[in-house]
């Protein structure tokens, strides 16, 4: 599944450009320095505890502003970008303990994540015009084949808080794919998941790649990142360790003894 | 005749500040280790205020018969007492069981406002609304003029005694002396410090942070200094003159809460429950885990907060001279404001954020024209809310 | 006083604190927002208003204005001057809604108990200006000789004594028979508590509106009751007075402002303000710019909050800044989550059941030199029922309503067409 084998992805491919960022809480250093791209496929993020990778998700995500250096996604600068914005852009996270809404209906979830709903500003729901009735109609028609795509269209009706851990994880997945993101940022996706899950996830993120969608994704399972990932990205005491193949990385020396050399593979 | 000017602001505002700080001790208590923004601590404040004058003047409440009056002091320490008794009782029955039920902060705010209302109206019910006074000895100012003049600094004390102004004291500094003091001060503060500075490390922990603890010593090192070398006036004509009013009354309010300040900190620090305090501030569920007790260190957290509560009471019908069922309601808000100011975590914090406070709206008075009196306690939330926006976690954070 | 005229004067006060309760569900029910200043907007909302309409030259009235808005369209006759009334109303509601702009600028980014503090505090401030600045409303003295808009209209008498008492008390007996109508259907819907409390309370209401005046004061008090819009003592011939009026216009206002927010709720908008509620990392993670959601709850709230002011001001006939003290806003936070927060309907029932308990007691014989007591006595009542509700029915009476989304072209609409 990984037929790019390049280094570096070309600067046409590149999706995702990150330079020298910077991010410090008190007098700990978080992120010193990152650089890094990320082209289209589905990319790995790895690192060992406390590598920051948490940290950069929030900081590519406009949840914290970095101290120092740059993000571009596709062209655009969008470093200190509010959380909404960056969304909108095209880049859409999920958070590594799943937040559903848990008052909310599966359904309601859905429906949440669709842009540019007529029926979500204050005159849209007021007014009620076509433009108010085709939205909801088309995205709830949306929502519906997303809910069927992961399987969970026997459960709309239930309060997202009475999903199992997976069928939450399933709901994350699926509301950050109806925001129509150009990359879906993954925080650790496969935690906490029972593997014919995990086989499940996993099957819907490679048919999703051949749709065009592009994943960054943070995994602690070795095994799952060399098996899924076209690229990886290794993050160490927050600076990039290393980048390359699932094959490359898996040889560097530097990443068997920072990372690897902790974790029976 | 000598004006009083901004150092008169200053130390009233110091005394102010003493007596919201002796709310903000008691709430950043609650607020960081029980988790609950208390909006019944103003109205804890009035209770504790009203089982005092229980003692003090019962003459002066409807339904008790006047079994005589005890001294204040000693009124105040029953009070307080009591106080302390009651707190148990909003742990037992209310807040233990929200927290059993994992009430969020919402649900929290809410249920002590529902205590705020109780407790107001049963005082309010009980007593009415009437304006009562403590029996206490009337204490009265004495001014302190300090007069700068060419050869240094004359002190002149006035009082007033049965209707006239009478100079009590009149005694002076060269200035050779006040430099000469001054500098000695800021020695033995600097040295102080210095002595009592270890080696920075994440377990240090200071009973006294050095840096305090040496101002306070120089400062402490100054007014012994004043007080026990007095030479003769340098001349009453002064190039500068400012007055400072002072009674008994302030220096025992500031005192009272310097010593609340410091016996709590020395609780936190040095106690096993202290100890088991803290560690439930830093996180209540990891504090369990480790055998605290959770229940019997919230329990103790009521306690001594309604205590010190009750303490601020008792000080703040003493100064204003007078209670009222809304006398805890209106000190809530510069409480809180103090409380948040100075970081939810620490004495220190509490009684420095409430010094801000007290301070600020003062001076704000003093400074702006005298219609502008009645918004003494809007600048003190002016003062928080432009902080908040800096820094939205307060002032100093969780430190 | 019959007892129709006690119910007409707590009903009116229902429906305005209901209104002013919808308006802080929309904050803190249904957005999230613990806006403790909510009192705030209802005294904005009233001086606003009641400065727009005031007469120039309205005598003791020191402050800015008036504008007498009813006044420039008088030419066109009652209905002129009850325009400008409403655009009097309307320019208090902006009012409110625009001072809300500016408290929620700084505050709205705050932790959610950092809120709450800076909210009451900013509240407690802009009453302390009304209250010290005399140029600005005239200061403590309030206002009074405030504009009553149609009050020149009433008592309406549509002829003569018998006209006018068949027509106002058909009307009457037309809305007993809605509220009847009504009940039966909620009746059937009720569960079997509900049914029983349903059943205990309307046959004590009953008993006391319509057999206890019987048994006392004979037919007179019992016609008076049931035809409860005719007022015999009114003008000549009788008709309907002006306390009557602004019940219906209270009721009319209240009705208004309930559809207004459920219209609101019931939308893609409103998912979003739930969304905010619950946890507001996830909306904005999905591009939804929460800050701009939260804004328009809290200037929405606040605008209805201060068309409840203008009513409140016409209802009592004056104001003056202590009638706004934070109290009403703790009123209003126990109101709504005795009635149900996140549910329209149980701000109102918890409104009612919160006024019947605070004006309710006024029957009870107490010799006046306890009057305070029984004051202090209900207010404890309340904040014990308020600790009482959170501990063992958090959700309130009614629990959090139901969400549909009306679509004509779907065929069921809502959640449940799945």
């Amino acid at each position: 599944m990984s037929e790019d084998s390049s280094v570096a992805p070309s600067p046409e491919e590149t999706i995702l450009a990150v330079e020298d960022l910077e991010k410090h809480f008190g007098g700990i250093v978080a992120l010193d320095g990152v650089d890094l791209s990320v082209g289209s496929g589905i990319t790995g993020l790895i690192g060992p505890n406390g590598a920051g990778k948490t940290t950069f998700f929030n900081c590519l995500t406009g949840f914290y502003t970095p101290e120092v250096g740059s993000i571009t996604f596709q062209g655009a600068d969008i470093t200190g970008s509010r959380p909404a914005a960056v969304a909108k852009s095209g880049m859409v996270r999920t958070f590594q303990i799943p937040r559903e809404l848990s008052e909310m209906t599966v359904l309601e979830n859905l429906l949440l994540a669709p842009p540019d709903q007529s029926g979500e500003r204050l005159s849209g729901a007021w007014l009620r015009g076509d433009a108010f009735v085709d939205d909801e109609l088309s995205v709830r028609e949306r929502a519906l084949e997303m809910a069927e795509f992961f399987e969970l269209d026997h459960l709309l009706d239930e309060p997202a808080g009475n999903l199992s851990g997976g069928q939450r994880k399933l709901l994350e997945l699926a509301r950050a794919l109806l925001t129509d993101p150009e990359m879906v940022l993954l925080d650790e996706p496969l935690a906490g998941v029972n593997p014919t899950l995990e086989e499940k996830i996993l099957d819907r993120i490679h048919d999703l790649e051949a749709q065009g969608y592009s994943f960054l994704f943070v995994e602690h399972d070795i095994e799952m990142i060399m098996n899924h990932c076209d690229r990886v990205i290794v993050l160490h005491r927050g600076e990039v360790l290393t980048t390359g193949t699932p094959e490359e990385v898996q040889t560097d020396d530097r990443v068997i003894e920072a990372y690897l050399g902790e974790v029976d593979v | 005749m000598v004006d009083a000017g901004l150092l008169d602001a200053i130390v009233q505002g110091l005394i102010t500040g003493s007596i919201i700080a002796g709310g903000a001790l008691g709430l950043s208590l609650i607020y960081n280790i029980a988790e609950v923004p208390n909006f019944a601590h103003g109205d804890m404040i009035t209770i504790g205020a009203y089982l005092a004058l229980v003692f003090n003047n019962p003459a002066e409440i409807p339904f008790l018969p006047a079994f005589g009056s005890a001294p204040l002091p000693a009124a105040a320490i029953v009070g307080v007492v009591l106080a302390g008794a009651l707190g148990a009782a909003y742990e037992l029955t209310i807040f233990r069981k929200f927290r059993q039920k994992d009430a969020d902060i919402i649900t929290m705010v809410i249920v002590s406002l529902g205590l705020a209302l109780v407790l107001r109206n049963v005082v309010l019910f009980l007593v009415g609304s009437k304006n009562i006074r403590y029996e206490s000895a009337s204490v009265s100012n004495t001014n302190f003029d300090f007069l700068v003049t060419g050869a240094g600094m004359t002190v002149r004390t006035t009082q007033r005694q049965a209707g006239d102004v009478v100079t009590t004291g009149l005694w002076g500094y060269p200035w050779w002396l006040l430099a000469g003091g001054l500098i000695l001060a800021t020695a033995v503060g600097y040295g102080v410090f210095r002595a009592y500075r270890r080696e920075e490390g994440f377990d240090t922990v200071y009973l006294v942070p050095p840096k305090i603890l040496g101002t306070a010593v120089a400062i402490a090192t100054a007014i012994v200094l004043g007080a026990l070398i007095q030479l003769a006036p340098q001349g009453t004509d002064p190039i500068v003159a400012t007055r400072i009013g002072l009674s008994i009354k302030h220096l025992t309010i500031v005192g009272v809460v310097l010593a609340a300040m410091f016996a709590l900190n020395v609780a936190l620090k040095t106690t096993k429950f202290g100890r088991a305090m803290r560690a439930t501030a830093d996180n209540m569920d990891l504090a369990e885990v480790r055998g605290v007790d959770a229940d019997r260190v919230q329990l103790l957290v009521w306690v001594i907060a309604s205590m010190l509560a009750a303490l601020a009471g008792v000080l703040t019908g003493w100064f204003a001279t007078n209670l009222t069922p809304n006398m805890g309601f209106t000190l809530l808000l510069p409480i809180f404001a103090a409380v948040i100011l100075g970081g939810i975590s620490s004495p220190y914090g509490a009684v420095a954020g409430a010094m801000i406070i007290g301070v600020s709206m003062d001076v704000s008075v003093y400074l702006l024209p005298s219609h502008f009196a009645t918004y003494r306690i809007a600048v003190a939330f002016l003062i928080l809310i432009g902080v908040l926006m800096i820094k939205p976690e307060g002032l100093w954070g969780d430190v | 006083m019959a007892v129709a005229d006690f119910l007409i004067t707590l009903v009116t006060f229902i429906a305005i604190y209901s209104l002013f309760g919808i308006g802080l569900n929309l904050k803190f029910g249904f957005t999230g927002l613990i806006d403790f200043g909510h009192v705030a907007y209802f005294m904005v909302g009233a001086y606003v208003t009641v400065v727009l309409t005031l007469p120039a030259d309205a005598a003791t009235y020191g402050g800015i204005g008036g504008f007498d808005l009813p006044g420039l369209f008088a030419a066109l006759g009652p209905l002129g001057s009850l325009f400008g009334w409403v655009l009097g109303v309307v320019g208090g509601m902006v009012a409110a809604a625009l001072v809300s702009l500016a408290v929620g600028v700084p505050t709205l980014r705050l932790r959610e108990d950092y809120l709450a503090i800076t909210a009451l505090g900013i509240a407690t401030i802009l009453n302390t200006v009304v209250k010290d600045e005399d140029w600005l409303f005239n200061g403590p003295y309030g206002i009074s000789g405030i504009h009553k808009p149609l009050v020149d209209v009433f008592p309406l008498s549509l002829g003569s004594f018998t006209v006018n008492m068949a027509v106002f008390g058909l009307l009457s007996v037309a809305v007993f028979a809605y509220v009847a109508y009504w009940l039966v259907n909620r009746f059937r819907e009720a569960g079997r508590t509900g049914r029983i409390a349903m059943a205990v309370s309307v046959g004590l209401v009953s008993l006391w509106y319509f057999v206890m005046p019987a048994i006392d004061g004979g037919t007179v008090e019992l016609t008076k009751n049931v035809l409860w819009l005719f007022d015999p003592t009114a003008g000549p011939n009788g008709g309907l007075d002006y306390d009557r009026f602004v019940l219906i216009l209270a009721v009319g206002f209240l009705a208004g402002g309930y559809h207004w927010v459920e219209r609101t709720i019931n939308s893609p908008y409103g998912r979003v303000l739930r969304a905010i509620r619950e946890d507001e990392d996830v909306p904005q993670a999905l591009g939804k710019e929460t800050f701009q959601y939260k804004m328009q709850g809290l200037m929405f709230g606040s605008a209805l909050a201060g068309a409840a002011g203008a009513l409140w001001a016409v209802n009592i006939g004056f104001v003056s800044p202590d009638q706004f003290a934070s109290t009403i806003t703790f009123f209003a936070f126990t109101a709504v989550i005795i009635g149900g927060t996140a549910n329209n309907k149980g701000v109102i029932l918890g409104t009612t059941v919160f006024w019947a308990i605070r004006n309710g007691t006024r029957f009870i014989d107490v010799p006046s030199q306890y009057s305070i007591q029984l004051a202090a006595a209900r207010l404890i009542l309340i904040g014990a029922i308020l600790i009482v509700i959170l501990y063992y029915r958090p959700q309130g009476l009614l629990g959090e309503q139901d969400y549909d989304i009306d679509l004509p072209g779907s065929a069921t609409g809502g959640s449940d067409d799945v």
